[in-house]
């Protein structure tokens, strides 16, 4: 029992890295980012490559994959996205699926179709007690919960985190003020990619890597999103450790039926609240 | 219309006042003919094929193009057909037309039940959640429910003949398929013609003000779910008859940017426009893949150019041409007329 609430811990982590992206652009550029998949997907695949190329060191492989979403999750945003501000909808989301279709096409094209293999970076187990933890699954909770005070001083102390917040109230007051937005939601969106990036790089070594992963963890971060509220940074925390537990705790009992707990639970959630979008 | 809603045909005054029903014998006409000259030239099976996703992609054009909901998850009813006929089939009793029955009703059911959750969204939210419940089907029929559906492999079906429909025959098959596809069609048009069709897209432009007027808009939604996903199921049982096989990739999610991309090209919010969008959809889909090995690429880099530049689709694009022509011919009897009276 003991390690499916640390399991839960993991996945609710993994979740919540991913989510944070989802809900920030929704929340201040209304936009459902369906290409954070694919982010995702090349932090996993470039941290493959960068492993095999410093001969199965972590560390620097992982930091480098991340830097490399970073101008990918550029290029997205200025060439596809910011043309489609104030559109509807709909639009936003086909043609940001439309990149995903593209990407993943990339990564089977430069990687091949084949599942890869990865390993646990950090092998050595963690006795504690009569319990053995292995110190991956621990490392990833603790970077997560780091991460969430780091956010909240980003959002609370500094100018930039400061104008994103005021910009999920009110996007036109803060425009009114002379700030320049839409600089802003780039930060944003890069940051929530960059995430996204950290989360694929993390949960890379403990699950399997094929070019259509993306699409089963975005369902689940959506599912995250929606339960905590879309933009609501704190809700998004919560509901991700959350649906992360009853998916661990699913999955002990009946190991197929994990994911779809999480949609039920969503769908839940849903008859009893409503949808602010 | 608000600026940022997709296009599709304005409600005219003239249709508000008078909401008459036209006759759409002709169109019917029309349609066959054009099948009919398809299966001339490709075989009648692939025709077939063209078809039953026509019918598809026009029950997806009602929740898309007329009421302005963008579905990421409409082959869950198509994989609910063909799974309920298909099961029907193998498990009791072999008639095609009952088990065409059974699909379509559990369709409908299912259309009714995630319809009540579903459409209080709008939007990607409405998408996504569709994709989720897609996602959970096509996963239910994959393990779960291994026993009965015998999982990935699939399950082969046999159906008997019924007076003149003989599942097993492809001529039989086609003239049935092509049937259907035009009662579908004439419903559509029936229905998005009626004062009922006016209600969901003015829905679809703003459903503030509707809610305003006094109706209750979530019934209406709900309704319009439920008669697309039954529609769709339909497609599906039909699916199941042709290939006579089931599997889980009937409702793989990710077949549905297909039908996205058939209503885009076709011209959303247009009959007609479903049905080209659908037959250019499976002739690129049929033959392309033949010639360009990079299929998905295609697809994503198309759909790019339909968002940023051709957001009309063909059929809207010939209705546009239809009308400037129109305007061009009026201008020099207006100019003529003008010229007599002096």
């Amino acid at each position: 029992m003991t390690l499916t609430i640390l399991y839960g811990f993991t996945i609710g982590a993994i979740l919540y890295f991913i989510s944070i992206g989802l809900s920030l652009t929704f929340g201040t550029m209304r936009v459902i980012n369906f290409a954070h998949t694919l982010t995702y997907c090349i932090g996993v695949y470039m941290l493959i490559t960068f492993i095999s190329l410093f001969k199965g060191n972590f560390l620097p492989s992982a930091i480098l994959a991340i830097l490399v979403v970073i101008p990918i999750s550029y290029l997205i945003e200025r060439f596809i996205i910011r043309r489609l501000y104030g559109e509807s909808l709909d639009y936003t989301f086909i043609a940001t699926f439309a990149i995903t279709l593209i990407g993943v096409d990339s990564i089977k094209w430069i990687w091949g179709v084949n599942p890869l293999p990865l390993s646990d970076p950090i092998g050595t187990q963690l006795n504690l007690w009569d319990f053995t933890f292995p110190v991956y699954r621990v490392m990833i909770v603790a970077i997560a919960i780091v991460l969430f005070f780091a956010l909240e001083l980003f959002f609370k102390k500094t100018i930039v985190g400061k104008i994103v917040v005021a910009a999920l109230e009110d996007k036109d007051g803060v425009r009114c003020l002379g700030v320049k937005v839409e600089r802003h939601f780039l930060i944003v969106f890069i940051l929530g990619s960059a995430l996204a990036g950290l989360g694929g790089v993390l949960y890379a070594p403990i699950s399997s890597v094929h070019p259509y992963m993306g699409l089963g963890i975005l369902l689940l971060c959506f599912a995250v999103v929606i339960v905590g509220g879309m933009g609501n940074l704190r809700g998004t925390f919560v509901s991700a450790f959350s649906l992360g537990m009853v998916m661990a705790i699913t999955a002990r009992y009946w190991s197929q039926g994990a994911e779809v707990m999480v949609f039920i639970v969503m769908a839940v959630v849903l008859m009893f609240r409503p949808i602010d979008i | 219309m608000k600026p940022g809603t997709a296009p599709g045909p304005l409600i005219t005054a003239e249709e508000t006042s008078h909401p008459k029903p036209r006759l759409a014998g002709f169109d019917v006409l029309i349609i066959a003919g054009a099948f009919l000259l398809l299966a001339a030239i490709f075989s009648t099976h692939r025709v077939t094929d063209f078809m039953i996703f026509c019918i598809f992609a026009m029950s997806f054009d009602l929740i898309y193009g007329y009421m302005g909901r963008l579905s990421f998850g409409h082959l869950l009813f198509l994989g609910t057909g063909a799974y309920g006929s298909g099961l029907f089939l193998k498990y009791f009793y072999g008639n095609p037309l009952l088990a065409m029955l059974v699909g379509i009703a559990a369709a409908a059911l299912l259309g009714m039940l995630i319809g009540a959750i579903v459409v209080r969204a709008t939007g990607a939210c409405f998408a996504l959640m569709n994709l989720a419940f897609n996602y959970i089907g096509f996963f239910l029929v994959l393990s779960p429910l291994r026993g009965i559906t015998n999982g990935e492999d699939g399950f082969g079906i046999h159906a008997l003949s019924v007076g003149f429909f003989n599942p097993a025959s492809k001529i039989s098959m086609f003239l049935f398929v092509l049937l259907c596809l035009l009662l579908v069609f004439y419903l559509l048009k029936r229905l998005t013609s009626s004062p009922y069709g006016i209600m969901i897209r003015s829905i679809k432009e703003d459903e503030t003000r509707v809610k305003f007027l006094g109706y209750n808009t979530y019934f209406y939604k709900w309704l319009t779910f439920v008669i697309a996903g039954s529609m769709a199921g339909l497609a599906g049982t039909l699916t199941a008859l042709n290939y006579k096989y089931v599997n889980p990739n009937v409702m793989d999610v990710h077949g549905n940017v297909g039908v996205v991309f058939a209503c885009l090209i076709g011209g959303a919010g247009r009959l007609y426009g479903s049905i080209v969008g659908g037959v250019v959809y499976m002739l690129i889909s049929n033959f392309l893949p033949i010639y360009i090995h990079r299929w998905e690429m295609f697809l994503g880099i198309s759909l790019l150019i339909i968002v940023f530049k051709f957001r009309k689709g063909i059929w809207g694009y010939i209705q546009e041409m239809e009308e400037v022509r129109k305007r061009q011919k009026v201008v020099p009897e207006i100019a003529g007329k003008g010229v007599a009276q002096r």
